[in-house]
């Protein structure tokens, strides 16, 4: 109870919990976390070449699916760790297009300083560029408390709360995330091509083990389940199993999005759905540790 | 246990607790985020099948010490982006070809230009010059 107090106190910052808390201060202090987090997360992306090419060659349609697949994806995120406590849907669905506005100035800021947009460039170069980055920069925004301070005694209360799907979830943002992190670079195609059907069941059963070490080491850091003295089996079908599938599917969603899947050669597709697939099965396995 | 008896004092004060900042900070990304996808769409239902439409124009002849250098401006009016794309310029006299001279574009993207320049040792003033796109590759 003193602990949980304590660090409440020290997630409110100044001004915080006991007296009246200024909302305007508060909002300032989160928006400037935000910018910090949408900058510190999607810099290696914003510094990569193939970010700046997707953003005018992708396909249109494509990157508008992706745009609003990310919304409710923000909002559950920002639910669970946001970068302020709130208790209703509807502020964090606020919460979120605040972090999703923060994505977008900050990937303007930083492509301009790095001119990899100037005004001499059509709109339509521009925007595509820019809408690009804002995905993993409003990631950022949102996760900023719990990775760049703040964090605090609530979100881990409501951590431990979430139910299964809450924890699917988790897993979904994680593998999105990783996925998202390494898709645009040529090495994934190259990689693919240079493997054969063999490295690629070998990398899956990698995949898989490397996996549940991470669902069980965060089993173990405070979950029910592993307490409870659930047998392993069931952990490694109800977690690992099924984060290793949400890792392949969004691994295709994501290398669909970005233009990979145009020739519909199935073997070749599945070969780059396995690679992409470990770093997203990792970042799905790890999301309950980092997010 | 403690946590719990917190939450609920505090959805009392829910009201107050939103800046009227944080509002105007979520209307303009939802401003942002809707008009993005709209414009997306936009193109996406317009322009997506377009194929490239790629014209080279001379934008300036510089004199060098090593020769001459001709700015070219590469737009490509289509819908999609012309990658890899070569440039081929001529020089010809009533006589026949008299030098060529080649430059590859890594994008062009759909809508948009990139300059790039073909260098000559003989003075294109002097001859016929003619540049125009070879060919692209998709991206």
């Amino acid at each position: 109870m003193e602990t949980q107090t304590a660090a409440r106190e020290r997630s409110a910052g100044p001004g915080g919990a006991g007296e009246e808390r200024d909302p305007d201060r508060e909002f300032a202090i989160g928006l400037a976390r935000a910018f910090g987090g949408a900058i510190f997360f999607s810099l290696p992306l914003l510094m990569t070449m193939e970010m700046w090419w997707l953003g005018f060659y992708m396909d249109r349609l494509h990157l508008a699916v992706f745009m609003v697949f990310m919304i409710p994806l923000l909002v559950a995120l920002d639910h669970y760790s946001g970068f302020r406590e709130t208790s209703t849907w509807g502020e964090d669905a606020v919460d979120a297009m605040v972090a999703y506005g923060v994505g977008f100035v900050a990937s303007v800021v930083v492509l301009a300083l790095f001119a990899v947009i100037t005004p001499a460039m059509p709109f339509r170069e521009v925007l595509g560029k820019v809408a690009l980055q804002a995905v993993p920069a409003s990631f950022g925004a949102v996760l900023a408390a719990s990775q760049l301070g703040g964090g605090g005694g609530r979100e881990e209360e409501r951590k431990e709360r979430v139910g299964y799907g809450g924890e699917l979830l988790f897993m979904l943002a994680g593998a999105v995330f990783l996925a998202f992190n390494v898709a645009p670079t040529e090495e994934m195609v190259l990689i693919a091509y240079m493997m054969t059907p063999w490295h690629a069941l070998a990398l899956a059963l990698v995949s898989l083990v490397m996996m549940h070490a991470f669902v069980y080491a965060v089993e173990f850091r405070g979950s029910h389940s592993a307490r409870d003295g659930t047998p392993g089996w069931s952990v490694f079908l109800r977690f690992t199993v099924v984060g290793y599938a949400i890792a392949l599917l969004v691994s295709a969603y994501v290398l669909w999005t970005f233009g990979r899947y145009d020739d519909n050669a199935v073997a070749r597709m599945t070969m780059e759905a396995v690679v992409l697939g470990f770093p997203a099965g990792l970042g799905a396995a790890a999301a309950r540790l980092i997010l | 246990m403690g946590g719990e008896r917190d939450r609920s004092g505090e959805g009392g004060r829910q009201k107050n607790r939103t800046s009227r900042w944080e509002w105007v900070a979520a209307a303009v990304g939802t401003l942002l985020v809707a008009g993005t996808i709209g414009y997306m769409l936009n193109e996406a239902l317009t322009a997506g099948g377009m194929p490239p439409g790629v014209a080279v124009h001379v934008d300036e002849i510089v004199p060098m010490e090593t020769g001459f250098l001709v700015r070219i401006r590469a737009e490509n009016s289509g819908g999609e982006t012309a990658a890899g794309l070569t440039v081929e310029g001529e020089l010809r006299s009533d006589t026949g070809s008299v030098e060529k001279s080649q430059v590859t574009i890594d994008y062009v993207p759909a809508r948009g230009s990139r300059f790039g320049g073909l260098i000559f040792q003989e003075d294109p003033r002097s001859y016929a010059l003619t540049v125009r796109p070879m060919g692209y590759d998709r991206p």
